[in-house]
């Protein structure tokens, strides 16, 4: 019984990663120097399709750690996009400040460095926070919380660079989304210090089980002596944050700031990104590590489609029809059926042994 | 029915039960809780599919598909829980489906005029085009029960329909009930109120374990032969129980000073000894449950103030509670017990490492010693510890949440309806448990819809009445008339 | 006797029921008075000004309707923006590419619409997909067959269409013995007739059919109304290809207001429509909502950069920011309605039964 059940649960993650495998392995056919991967010694810098994937991953995979554990939450947090364009869109201006003032891109910046980095996040952050308290003091429900940011969120990040998109050429910030550590992108190194620093804390304080209990029970859990408003709240509040993060490597990626455009459906590659990783829309139990190998299918998928000379546009026809295989398998009574049709399979081989 | 037979995957919920309803007459359907009751009525009402077996309403043989199908057929059934839609209208609570058409629409105006009629023969004088979310659970249960008499029914089917109302409400249902079976009409009734059992009903069917133990002439059988008919135990393992001692200088473990909320409870003020078992009676709604929530800090308390072993505390949340070394195991175990989703094990240890705070995790060792601990202490049925809570019986989650809580070690433990729909043979264990430790030096606040419990296990009982209290009384030699009079006599005041 | 009339006034407007939409109304007034106190002398009192509310805003009316209903039931739709414009699509590609008559495509677009409206249905009703999920997976489809159509924008070259977006009624007055059109030129076109029409219809269905009340009673308790023998698979499903059909309507409309096809084109809208039906007293949880509330809504959220516009200083930005506080107010009165301030529980006391 033990055995049987945690198996179930891990072999979600067994899936995705299968499923990953199985795309390479099609891409590797489709494409010979798919899985090539080269160092340059001048830049410094690992090149390849598979370090490409995983670098281009980097926002949602930040982003779907937070959305986890907001899912777990029996939530869902749509405004992660608005934060991405909010977060690159105060970066620039403070990098900027004023275009009519300083009219050419360069490599210099008005407010100090640390400012850039720090304020676009405290603002992601409170945001996140708005989120948070909204769902988990006022108990307004999670889609509605946060439609209120994703409306409004592009708004302020308009409002912030006048409506203009802004451009910058300072170095240190262009290292963020450009540069590279160690020889792999770093954004890629931004992913890893961060999923890691996320796993500590979910998986070796009580956290992720006291978030997984909320989930499910949040009367019962209040009850139990859990805090459960803020539980919700730190949950919405990291969101925030890690869109944050996400929006300042998408913005230094692209060397500006584009209210219009950036994160545009990152909100819907998040949550396909936990849902294919295993973590079920209706809460509970969530897998961290299901998630970044969800993130990580996504990208490839669109990498691949790239080689069919496809458009991005019409990538989301593809996203469509897997998600839709996915949650089918998922749904509950498709499991159920599943599950009976196996249990009549073992019972006839019991049957005939 | 006959022979009535159905299987669930692995179990045989019901095996060869028989059971006939005769025009005119009510009949109670007893039995503990996984006796069978709610998979008979379920078939009857086509929810569930019988494996074998057949129903047969007056001479025809019939085979209900759904609810909607069943009362097609004439069978008409309210359920346990509330199952009306409470943004509705309570006009339309009672119309929905089959609302009356006018030029092919729907006929607001004769909807409203005979819902007035209907429930004015309930004796219920409300404003019926109010949503049924303004009204209390009684009204909405009246108004279920309206819904399902109007349908022109030739079976009704009531399940626990007295569990949510006080006793004059319980006596206008009966007077409906009586009023509905001179019509002709065939009624099962279930409860588990045994007092209104003998009121009601004509004859009575016991299960148990999916099995037909007998029927029965009301009139014909006592209380103490059902009840054991339904348990198949020796009567005096039940009744055997000690009231717990407690020693002549014991401390005061609590001490509640005019404690209140205003608009739920006000002015409620008791001492508690360290050991002392203190019960809690009352209807429902008078204040119990309330002053046990403020207790616990699950409502604010805004007056008052309140003492542990000497000292003021000030308990705003749960958390504070349980810091104070208090636990409590809520009445509405669905909704603030069992967290169902998660293990067995997780449920145990969740009040635990909520205590300890989230940066101090258990590890997993000490998670399944205490869970295998608990599980052998509490005798809770299941294979091990990594069941889901929501796969077990009632009976075993409330020993979960109660191991839940044992695991903090508290000093008060207050637990409010514990043994409610629970099994007559859990609910003796729970009573036995509960003596155990209060033995053993935990104070225990007993609250129980259930008089003759309460009077059997508590040290001394607080009468609660509309959100005040009513009176104390010592739990030894005292009646459940004496309580009931204390009710009353709180209320004759108060209209005087 | 005019007591009793007051009675049934104060009972009117304390019932919970019909606080919101009365909120909606209220708020929808006065901004508008507020605007015609302001802007007045720019014109902003004319009928022109009122009447380009419904012309602007039809198609977002039109999709609102059949999200209304989806939100009583306590779903949700997010593919109606990409169904509409995937509509668009149909009918510019059909129409300017192929040659294909308007009405066919038209006719084919509402097929299409339906169609995956009863697919995500299914997916809600029989999978209890959370309906989140599933219109998410019907928005990504809808939106990338369109790009593979065509990722350019199309502009529609067809005289039908012509001849249907230039219909135009105007409001006439008499004076000097004629009739004349009033000044500045007010009318209204297909689109606005759509829109009213839809929301007639949808407040009859809501209001006067068996169908309508099983909407309400899914979304009130769908465990209850399924135990009071409501159909409420068919209901849902029924809702879900509605609402498809509302969607491919609300993408003809949006064709014969901007006459072209694209890809990209009404993004994010399906958040304009649910912000209209919750600005509206459309409750997300369920079981609560008005076509006549979301009228208002659809009004109340166009009044705003019409106001902006009127303004002239300000930037169009802060219609988006202005409306995510409308949104903040409403779902905050929801809050309190339904926390029970004014939901109170009634417990008929002794004294109550014997009047």
């Amino acid at each position: 019984m033990k055995k049987s059940r945690e198996s179930i649960f891990k072999n979600k993650l067994v899936l995705a990663v299968i499923a990953e495998l199985l795309i390479l392995v099609v891409a590797g056919i489709l494409e010979p120097g798919f899985f090539h991967v080269e160092y340059n010694a001048t830049t410094g810098m690992l090149y390849g399709s598979l370090v490409d994937i995983v670098n281009r991953s980097a926002e949602i995979t930040i982003i779907a750690m937070g959305m986890t554990m907001v899912i777990a939450l029996g939530g869902t947090d749509i405004s992660v996009g608005a934060l991405v364009a909010v977060s690159g869109a105060f970066a620039l201006k403070l990098l900027r400040w004023d275009v009519t003032l300083y009219p050419t891109p360069g490599d210099y910046t008005i407010a100090p460095f640390f400012l850039v980095i720090l304020v676009p996040l405290l603002i992601c952050t409170a945001m996140g926070l708005f989120n948070g308290v909204l769902i988990g003091k006022f108990k307004l429900q999670p889609i509605i919380a946060t439609l209120i940011l994703m409306v409004a969120g592009r708004g302020i990040a308009q409002i912030a660079t006048n409506g203009k998109q802004f451009t910058t050429g300072y170095t240190p910030y262009r290292f963020i989304g450009q540069g590279s550590l160690l020889g792999l992108p770093f954004p890629i190194i931004i992913t890893i210090v961060i999923c890691a620093a996320v796993m500590i804390f979910v998986r070796k304080t009580a956290f992720g089980t006291f978030v997984e209990s909320v989930g499910v029970n949040p009367n019962a859990s209040r009850v139990t002596g859990l805090k459960s408003d803020r539980i919700i709240i730190i949950v919405y509040t990291l969101t925030g944050f890690l869109s944050g993060v996400a929006g300042l490597i998408y913005s230094s990626r692209i060397s500006s700031c584009d209210s219009n455009n950036a994160g545009v459906n990152y909100e819907m590659d998040a949550i396909l990104a936990v849902v294919l990783g295993g973590t079920s829309m209706t809460g509970g139990k969530f897998s961290l590590a299901g998630t970044i190998v969800g993130s990580l299918i996504i990208r490839t998928i669109t990498t691949l489609v790239y080689y069919f000379g496809i458009t991005s546009e019409s990538i989301m026809a593809f996203k469509a029809v897997i998600i839709a295989v996915v949650i089918i398998f998922q749904s509950e009574p498709v499991g159920k059926w599943l599950a009976t049709r196996q249990a009549r399979k073992q019972k006839a081989g019991e049957l005939r042994g | 029915m006959q022979g009535i037979e159905i299987q669930f995957p692995g179990v045989k919920a019901l095996d060869g039960v028989d059971f006939t309803l005769r025009r005119g007459e009510v009949h109670a359907l007893l039995g503990e809780n996984g006796a069978g009751k709610s998979t008979l009525i379920k078939c009857l009402t086509g929810v569930n599919k019988m494996d074998a077996g057949k129903i047969v309403l007056e001479g025809k043989e019939i085979r209900p598909t759904d609810p909607k199908n069943a009362m097609d057929l004439g069978i008409s059934t309210v359920f346990q829980e509330i199952n009306l839609c409470d943004n509705l209208s309570v006009a339309e609570n009672i119309f929905i489906g089959r609302q009356p058409m006018r030029r092919g629409q729907i006929n607001w105006k004769e909807i409203n005029r005979r819902s007035q009629e209907l429930l004015e023969r309930f004796h219920i004088h409300i404003d019926v085009t109010r949503p049924l979310a303004q009204y209390s659970t009684a009204i909405q249960q009246m108004v279920s029960i309206a819904r399902a008499v109007d349908v022109d029914a030739k079976v009704l089917i009531l399940d626990e329909p007295t569990s949510s109302l006080d006793n004059e409400e319980v006596q206008r249902l009966f007077a409906v009930m009586r009023d509905l079976k001179k019509q002709g009409m065939g009624i099962i009734f279930i409860t588990h109120f045994l007092d209104q059992v003998f009121e009601m009903s004509d004859r009575l069917t016991v299960l148990r374990n999916g099995h037909l133990v007998g029927v029965y002439n009301a009139s014909e059988i006592t209380k103490l032969e059902l009840v054991s008919s339904m348990i198949g135990k020796d009567l005096d393992e039940i009744f055997d129980l000690k009231r717990a001692s407690i020693k002549k200088d014991a401390p005061v473990a609590l001490e509640a000073d005019h404690i209140g909320a205003p608009g739920k409870v006000e002015d409620i003020s008791f001492t508690q000894q360290k050991g002392e078992l203190l019960g809690f009676a009352g209807l429902l709604g008078s204040g119990r449950t309330e002053t046990a929530e403020m207790i616990f800090g699950v409502t604010r308390m805004q007056d008052g103030t309140l003492k542990i072993d000497g000292h003021t505390v000030k308990i705003n949340e749960p958390m504070d509670a349980i810091h104070h070394k208090i636990a409590f195991c809520p009445e509405d175990r669905k909704r603030d017990g069992i967290i169902g989703d998660l293990t067995i094990r997780e449920n145990i240890a969740l009040a635990l490492q909520a205590r300890r705070g989230m940066l101090r995790p258990m590890s997993r060792k000490e998670q399944d010693d205490l869970s295998n601990k608990y599980i052998k202490m509490l005798s809770i049925a299941t294979p091990d510890a990594e069941k889901k809570i929501r796969e077990l019986s009632g009976g075993n989650q409330q020993k979960v949440i109660l191991a839940r809580w044992m695991a903090t070690e508290p000093n008060l433990l207050i637990l409010d309806e514990p043994t409610r729909g629970i099994d007559v043979g859990a609910k003796a264990e729970i009573q036995r448990l509960m003596l155990q430790m209060c033995e053993d030096g935990m104070s225990i606040i007993f609250i129980s819809s259930e008089l003759d419990e309460i009077i059997r296990c508590s040290n001394r009982i607080i009468v609660m009445c509309d959100g005040k209290k009513a009176g104390e009384l010592n739990g030894e030699g005292c009646t459940q008339a004496d309580i009931m009079r204390m009710i009353a006599g709180e209320k004759d005041g108060e209209t005087a | 006797m005019d007591n009793r009339k007051q009675n049934k006034l104060v009972n009117f407007i304390t019932n919970p029921k019909y606080l919101m939409v009365l909120a909606t109304i209220g708020i929808f007034l006065v901004i508008y008075i507020a605007g015609i106190i302001m802007y007045g002398d720019k014109g902003f009192a004319t009928l022109r000004t009122f009447m380009m509310l419904f012309v602007d805003n039809a198609y977002i009316g039109i999709s609102a309707v059949g999200m209304t209903m989806v939100l009583i039931t306590g779903g949700i739709d997010l593919s109606v923006a990409a169904v509409a414009s995937l509509t668009g699509m149909f009918i510019a590609y059909g129409t300017t590419v192929l040659n294909i008559h308007p009405l066919i495509c038209m006719a084919f677009a509402i097929l299409v619409g339906v169609t995956l409206g009863l697919a995500m249905g299914a997916m809600v009703t029989y999978l209890k997909i959370p309906p989140f999920v599933a219109t998410l997976t019907g928005m990504f489809l809808a939106r990338g067959v369109c790009s593979l159509i065509s990722r350019d924008s199309i502009s529609i070259d067809n005289e039908l269409i012509d001849k249907m977006a230039g219909w135009k009624m105007y409001f006439m007055t008499f004076s000097d013995g004629e009739w004349v059109k009033v000044k500045p030129v007010s009318y209204i076109n297909l689109n606005v007739v759509l829109f009213i029409g839809m929301i007639i219809i949808g407040t009859i269905i809501l209001q006067k059919t068996r169908f309508g009340r099983n909407v309400y009673a899914v979304g009130g308790n769908e465990q209850s109304a399924r135990l009071m023998g409501l159909p409420v698979d068919r209901t849902k499903m029924i809702v879900y290809g509605f609402n498809g059909f509302c969607s491919a309507l609300a993408g003809i409309a949006y064709a014969l207001y901007v006459k072209s096809g694209w890809n990209l084109a009404l993004q994010g809208g399906e958040l304009d429509v649910i912000s209209a039906a919750v600005i509206g007293g459309v409750l997300l949880s369920g079981g609560v909502g008005y076509m006549i509330g979301t009228f208002f809504g659809v009004l109340l959220k166009a009044v705003i950069p019409s106001l902006i516009t009127f303004n002239g200083t300000l930037s169009s930005w802060w219609g988006k920011i202005i409306t995510g506080a409308l949104v903040l107010l409403f779902v905050a009165l929801q809050q309190l309605v339904m926390s029970g301030r004014l939901f109170k529980k009634k417990k008929p006391s002794a004294s109550h039964q014997k009047e």
